[in-house]
């Protein structure tokens, strides 16, 4: 086999690191203004979406060290605690890879479906951990449970967005 | 026999060994950090403003888009009611008029009590503008990220508000970046006055766009009464517009704030001096 030359290896390490780079733009972009009227206090969550997606996908480019780096930095950046979202990050992917058979070959629904659990136990783990660690306790439970229903609401449209980039970008990895 | 396979599944067993004591060692260090950022928040801070202030210049770029289909939308919008914003805006006008002569001679009558009074005026304000580059919803904090800090005198426990009104404090100030708490956070604790009657109570955040009024009593409060800064902790200057009362249920009084989040492109952070609850200085000895 050639040797790969130094562009293409760079270029193949880019393509690697498109699922953390995709987390982080898709994070970046759950915190950019968006102006419509109510949608901020049930923000979906975004960056779990993408660890969800790759964990089932591509496990393979998203270490645990890469979720765990990621969670801490959307901490960093909500001012949530910290810590906090790199757990939820974190047991999200563990419980998906432990499900791997289940997810290889199925069809999106299937993984629709199974991620209305995941996310809804991402949630609980969150509000538990953020309820424990804040001095003002448990957050309200109704814009808590909205931003999980426009979650998985957004999923398929957000899963399929990936999927694209995946075929495109890294179908040959 | 079994030469290269099971050199495979032997490697292959460690490397899953080898992630399953990644993955609970993380789990360890997720636990640790929660810990540390109750105890340590000054560490916690730092990183913090420098993950933001890092961040920042990406969310300049990337709110540029969504301000801009905002303004679109609103020219539109603007165009297709300009007749009937046009007429009300002459009333309006009419009756800002009057008002403004009433308010010379108030402001002159306001003066001669003064200098009857030899009253010392309380020191002004000075302001800064910034625009809004980041807004943290959520339902676990409620803050935006805006583009001043250390470098533009910003500094945490100052006020930001809009022409409009309250929008909330700098609880976490960058070189070039700052964290505004929100009215709406769940830690959010304003000491503020309930209508013309001036009842005092705290209005509290909770994640939710309605904050709510806590220790008033129910009678005092009904919907439409102003909320304003009341002052009480020196957190506040008094007399800043915050919302109205919205609805008063069931031991829950509700507040409709003046500020639209959606709207927030702009704020003034004002610097008026106060020591506040949020500031570092040490406790004065005795």
């Amino acid at each position: 086999m050639m040797q790969p030359t130094l562009l293409q290896s760079v270029d193949l390490s880019a393509r690697k690191a498109l699922p953390a780079a995709l987390t982080l733009l898709l994070m970046l972009f759950a915190l950019t203004p968006t102006n419509l009227p109510g949608l901020s206090p049930v923000m979906p969550m975004f960056p779990l979406m993408s660890v969800y997606f790759w964990s089932i996908y591509r496990p393979e480019l998203l270490s645990y060290g890469a979720v765990f780096s990621l969670g801490l930095l959307e901490d960093l950046l909500t001012a949530t605690p910290i810590g906090s979202t790199a757990l939820v990050f974190l047991v999200t992917q563990w419980v998906v890879l432990r499900q791997q058979k289940f997810f290889n070959a199925k069809p999106f629904v299937v993984t629709w479906f199974a991620f209305v659990f995941v996310a809804a136990g991402a949630a609980l783990i969150r509000w538990i951990a953020v309820g424990l660690v804040e001095d003002s306790g448990f957050t309200p439970a109704g814009p808590l449970f909205a931003s999980y229903l426009i979650t998985i609401a957004l999923y398929p449209l957000v899963g399929w967005l990936l999927a694209k980039t995946q075929a495109k970008l890294m179908g040959h990895l | 026999m079994r030469g290269p396979s099971g050199q495979i599944s032997r490697l292959g067993t460690l490397k899953s060994l080898l992630q399953r004591f990644a993955f609970l060692s993380l789990i360890g260090v997720t636990f640790a950090l929660m810990l540390i950022g109750k105890a340590d928040t000054v560490l916690v801070e730092r990183a913090r403003s420098a993950v933001t202030d890092a961040v920042t210049p990406i969310l300049r770029v990337m709110s540029e888009p969504a301000s801009m289909i905002a303004q679109v939308i609103g020219n539109v919008r603007e165009l297709a009611s300009i007749r009937e914003q046009n007429a009300e805006l002459r009333e309006a006008n009419d009756r800002l008029l009057q008002w403004q002569s009433l308010a010379q001679r108030l402001e002159n009558e306001n003066k001669s009590l003064r200098s009857l009074l030899a009253l010392v005026p309380e020191p002004g304000a000075e302001f800064v503008s910034a625009r809004v580059v980041g807004d943290v919803g959520g339902a676990f904090a409620q803050s935006v990220i805006i583009t001043v800090g250390h470098s533009s005198g910003v500094d945490k426990g100052q006020v930001v508000m809009t022409g409009e009104g309250l929008v909330g404090r700098v609880t976490q100030a960058g070189n070039a970046s700052s964290r505004v708490l929100l009215i709406t956070d769940i830690n959010s604790r304003i000491p503020v006055l309930v209508g013309d009657a001036g009842n005092r109570a705290i209005l509290a955040g909770d994640n939710s766009a309605r904050p709510k009024l806590l220790y008033l009593n129910q009678s005092a409060a009904a919907p439409g009464d102003k909320v304003v800064t009341s002052g009480d902790a020196e957190a506040f200057p008094p007399g800043i517009p915050i919302g109205q009362v919205a609805e008063v249920e069931d031991g829950n009084v509700a507040v409709e704030l003046f500020v639209a989040r959606d709207k927030l492109q702009y704020v003034r952070v004002a610097d008026y001096g106060l020591g506040g609850i949020l500031t570092e200085q040490p406790a004065q000895q005795p």
